[in-house]
C-alpha cells in the first residue's frame, strides 16, 4: 500500500500544480479553464519538434515549448478579457473547453498520432525508502506544487499586484472604476499560469505516456483536486492533488479495486459536489 | 405548396428508378465478367487509433497489378473504407462495399473492431476477408476471416517461447491491456506457453489499462512480485510510460517481452532506457533489416508509393499479393462466388516475409500463422536489431 502510495506521489504533484493553477484561474479572472493541461501538452509537443527537427538541445527546446505554452494561454487569456469580460463563468469556462478540443486535434493534425520522442530532463531514482523507490521527477513536482502554492500566496497576500489581483476578483467593477488595468492583471494571470503548467507537464510528460489526449485530460484529475479546495482555497488543492495521486496508487496495488483506479477522479468530483450542495434544499441549489 | 409535393414526388421517382438501374448494373457480379474486379476493406482511418498502411500497401499491390494489365484483362478496383473506430460505422463501411459495391471480396483491412462487428455479416454474405493486420479475437476465430499476419495471441505466446526457452528467463510476469473481450485468448495463449514448457507465470495483472497517464503502480507492483522479466500486450504509447516508469524506479533490469505492435521506428526513438532489452517476435520478416532480400520486393513497392515502411504496410502487401495469386488460379468469370471456392481450395504459398506459409482453406477457424523473427532494442540504441537468424516457431503440438 504504502509503494503504491508513494509511487502515485509524482502524479499527485502533477495534479496539484495543475490544481492550483486552476484554482487561482478560478479566483482571479473567474474561469475554470478546461484547456490547461492542454496548453501544457502543445508547448511539450512544439519542444519535441523543435528538438527533432532543428537540433535545438533538450533544455532550450524546453524553454522555447514553456514560453509558448505561456503565450498561448496568454492569447486566450486576451481574448476571453476582450469579448467575455461581462460574461458569466459558465460561458468563460465553456471557451476553454472548446480551445482543449481544438488542441487535442491539432496535435494530432500536426505530430501525429504515433509516439514523440521525449527527453527526459529529470531521470531515474532519487532516493529509497524502505525498499521503496522516489523518482527524481516525484520529488520534484511534489516540492514545486508546495512552492508554487506558498509563492502565490505570498504574492496575493503581501504584494501590491497581488492586492490589485484580489480586488479584481473580489470587486472586478469597483476596481476598474480605480484604475486598476483589469485586462492586462487577468491576461497576466492566463499567462503565468500557463508558464506553470507547461513548465510541470515538461517536466512530468518524458517520465510517462505523453500522447496527446492523455495529457491534456490531465485536467480531470487536476479539477477533482481543485474541488476539495473549493476553486479557492490553494493549500486545499496541493493537499487534493498530493492525495488524489496518493489514493490512485494504493488504490492500484489491490486487484479487485485497481480497475476503479480511473475512476477516481470522477468519483471525487460527484462526492465532492454533492457534498458542498448537502445543505441546498432541491430549488434553490439550481 | 402542391407543385413542391409534386417536385417531391417526382424526384424521388427519378432517384428510384435511378438506384434500380444501379442495383441492375452491378448484380451481374462485380461489374459483369469484363467490368473492373472490386475488391474491398475496412480501416481504421480516422479516429484515436489510426491503421492507414495496411490498406494503403493493399492499394499499391493491386495499383502495380492494374498496371501490368489486370487480372485476365480486368482491372480491380479497389475501396478502402473508414470504420472510424466506431462499430456502427464499421457495419455500414462493411454494407457499403459488401451490399452497395458488390466487392468479390476483402483484402487487407486492418482496424481493431471489425471483425467482431462484421464477421456474421460475411458469413451471410458468403465472402472471404484476407484481413491485412487481425487483431480482435474473431480475426482469427471465424471461417469467413483469414488474416495474413500472425495476431496478438500467437505473438504472445512466441514472446513468451523466447524469453523462457532462448533468454532462459524465470520469474516471467504479465500485464495485460484488456480491451472488450480478448482476455481469453491472451489467456489461452499464456496456457499454450504453460503446455508447451511446463512454466507458469510468476504474476499476472490483467487490469491495466489503455491509455493510462502513469503506470508506477503498475510497475512497482510487479517489481515487489519478484518479476525478472515482463510480457505485456500494449500500444505504442503505453509501452512508453510503462518502460519510463520503470527507468524511473531504477528497474534497469526487468527484460521487456513485447509484442509486433510495438515494433516501429517512431517508439525505437523514443526510448531511452530499455531495461535489459525490449524483444519482440516481429509478425513478419523484420522490415528494421534495410539489406534483407526478404522485404526488398515489398520496400521497393512501399518506397514508390510513399507508404511508410511498418508492420501494417507488411500485412496489407501481403493480403493483395495472396489474393492476386489466388484469382489469377481462377479458370472462368472472377465473382464472388468463384473466389470464395478458389480461396477455400488453394494451394498454401510462401513468402520470404513470413514464417508459415498462408493458406485460407475451409476452416472454422483461422489461426494458424505461428511463426515470429524475433528482434531486439537494447538501452541506448535507439534501434531495432535482429535477435535471431531463423523464424521462432510455436511447436506443434
Amino acid at each position: 500500500m504504502l509503494q503504491g502510495a508513494l509511487a502515485g506521489l509524482a502524479a499527485g504533484g502533477l495534479f496539484a500544480v495543475l490544481a492550483v493553477c486552476l484554482t487561482l484561474m478560478s479566483r482571479l479572472v473567474r474561469v475554470v479553464n478546461f484547456s490547461q493541461s492542454a496548453t501544457g501538452m502543445f508547448g511539450c509537443y512544439v519542444a519535441v519538434w523543435l528538438s527533432i527537427y532543428f537540433g535545438l538541445p533538450t533544455w532550450a527546446a524546453t524553454l522555447v515549448g514553456i514560453a509558448l505554452g505561456g503565450l498561448l494561454s496568454a492569447l486566450l487569456g486576451w481574448i476571453v478579457a476582450t469579448w467575455l469580460a461581462e460574461a458569466d463563468i459558465g460561458t468563460r469556462s465553456a471557451v476553454t473547453v472548446a480551445v482543449l478540443l481544438l488542441l487535442i486535434s491539432l496535435s494530432f493534425i500536426l505530430f501525429g498520432n504515433k509516439p514523440q520522442p521525449f527527453h527526459p530532463i529529470l531521470d531515474g531514482p532519487a532516493f529509497s525508502v524502505n525498499g521503496v523507490v522516489v523518482s527524481q521527477v516525484t520529488v520534484v513536482t511534489v516540492a514545486l506544487s508546495v512552492l508554487i502554492a506558498l509563492g502565490c500566496r505570498a504574492v496575493l497576500v503581501k504584494s501590491s499586484f497581488g492586492l490589485e489581483l484580489r480586488a479584481l476578483s473580489e470587486r472586478p467593477t469597483t476596481a476598474e472604476l480605480m484604475g486598476i488595468p483589469a485586462k492586462k492583471l487577468s491576461v497576466a494571470v492566463w499567462g503565468v499560469t500557463g508558464l506553470l503548467s507547461t513548465l510541470v507537464i515538461s517536466i512530468v510528460a518524458p517520465s510517462q505516456s505523453n500522447d496527446a489526449t492523455s495529457l491534456a485530460m490531465l485536467v480531470v484529475p487536476a479539477s477533482a483536486a481543485a474541488l476539495l479546495g473549493g476553486f479557492r482555497r490553494l493549500d486545499l488543492a496541493v493537499a487534493g492533488g498530493l492525495v488524489l495521486g496518493m489514493a490512485q496508487g494504493a488504490v492500484a496495488q489491490v486487484d479487485s479495486l485497481s480497475v476503479a483506479r480511473y475512476f477516481l477522479p470522477f468519483l471525487v468530483i460527484v462526492g465532492l459536489l454533492l457534498w458542498s450542495q448537502r445543505k441546498e434544499v432541491w430549488d434553490v441549489a439550481r | 405548396m402542391r407543385k413542391i409535393m409534386r417536385r417531391v414526388a417526382v424526384a424521388a421517382a427519378v432517384t428510384l428508378v435511378a438506384a434500380g438501374c444501379a442495383n441492375n448494373s452491378s448484380s451481374g457480379g462485380s461489374g459483369g465478367s469484363s467490368g473492373p474486379i472490386v475488391v474491398g476493406s475496412v480501416n481504421a482511418l480516422s479516429g484515436a487509433a489510426t491503421f492507414p498502411e495496411a490498406s494503403a500497401a493493399a492499394k499499391a499491390v493491386f495499383d502495380a497489378a492494374n498496371a501490368a494489365g489486370g487480372v485476365n484483362g480486368r482491372q480491380i478496383s479497389y475501396k478502402a473504407l473508414d470504420d472510424k473506430g466506431d462499430p456502427a460505422a464499421a457495419a455500414a463501411a462493411a454494407r457499403e462495399v459488401v451490399g452497395a459495391d458488390n466487392a468479390v471480396a476483402l483484402v487487407g483491412s486492418s482496424s481493431l473492431i471489425e471483425c467482431e462487428i462484421n464477421n456474421k455479416y460475411y458469413a451471410q454474405q458468403k465472402i472471404l476477408s484476407i484481413s491485412g493486420i487481425g487483431v480482435d479475437p474473431a480475426c482469427f476465430s471465424s471461417p469467413n476471416i483469414a488474416p495474413a499476419n500472425v495476431g496478438p495471441y500467437h505473438d504472445m505466446t512466441l514472446t513468451l517461447l523466447y524469453g523462457s526457452e532462448v533468454l532462459k528467463l524465470d520469474n516471467i510476469c504479465a500485464l495485460l491491456e484488456i480491451a472488450g473481450n480478448t482476455l481469453p485468448s491472451y489467456q489461452a495463449a499464456i496456457d499454450e506457453w504453460t503446455a508447451i514448457t511446463g512454466k507458469k507465470l510468476t504474476y499476472m495483472d490483467a487490469t491495466v489499462p489503455y491509455g493510462g497517464s502513469d503506470y508506477t503502480s503498475y510497475i512497482v507492483k510487479a517489481r515487489s512480485a519478484g518479476c525478472k522479466a515482463i510480457t505485456v500486450n500494449p500500444v505504442e504509447p503505453d509501452s512508453i510510460g510503462q518502460l519510463k516508469a520503470a527507468a524511473a524506479q531504477g528497474w534497469n533490469d526487468v527484460t521487456w517481452l513485447l509484442l509486433t505492435s510495438v515494433y516501429s521506428e517512431n517508439y525505437a526513438k523514443a526510448i531511452a532506457n530499455a531495461g535489459a532489452g525490449v524483444y519482440v517476435p516481429a509478425e513478419f520478416y523484420p522490415f528494421t533489416d534495410a539489406a534483407s532480400t526478404q522485404t526488398k520486393e515489398w520496400r521497393e513497392l512501399m518506397t514508390k508509393n510513399n507508404i511508410p515502411l511498418t508492420s501494417f504496410s507488411q500485412g496489407g502487401y501481403l493480403a493483395a499479393k495472396y489474393f492476386l495469386q489466388v484469382i489469377k488460379g481462377i479458370s472462368g468469370d472472377i465473382n464472388r462466388e468463384s473466389v470464395t471456392k478458389a480461396l477455400q481450395e488453394m494451394s498454401p504459398i510462401s513468402d520470404p516475409m513470413v514464417g508459415t506459409p498462408y493458406v485460407f482453406g475451409k476452416g472454422q477457424t483461422h489461426h494458424d500463422n505461428t511463426a515470429g523473427w524475433p528482434i531486439k532494442l537494447a538501452t541506448g540504441t535507439n534501434k531495432w536489431e535482429l535477435a535471431a537468424d531463423d523464424w521462432l516457431r510455436i511447436p506443434k503440438k
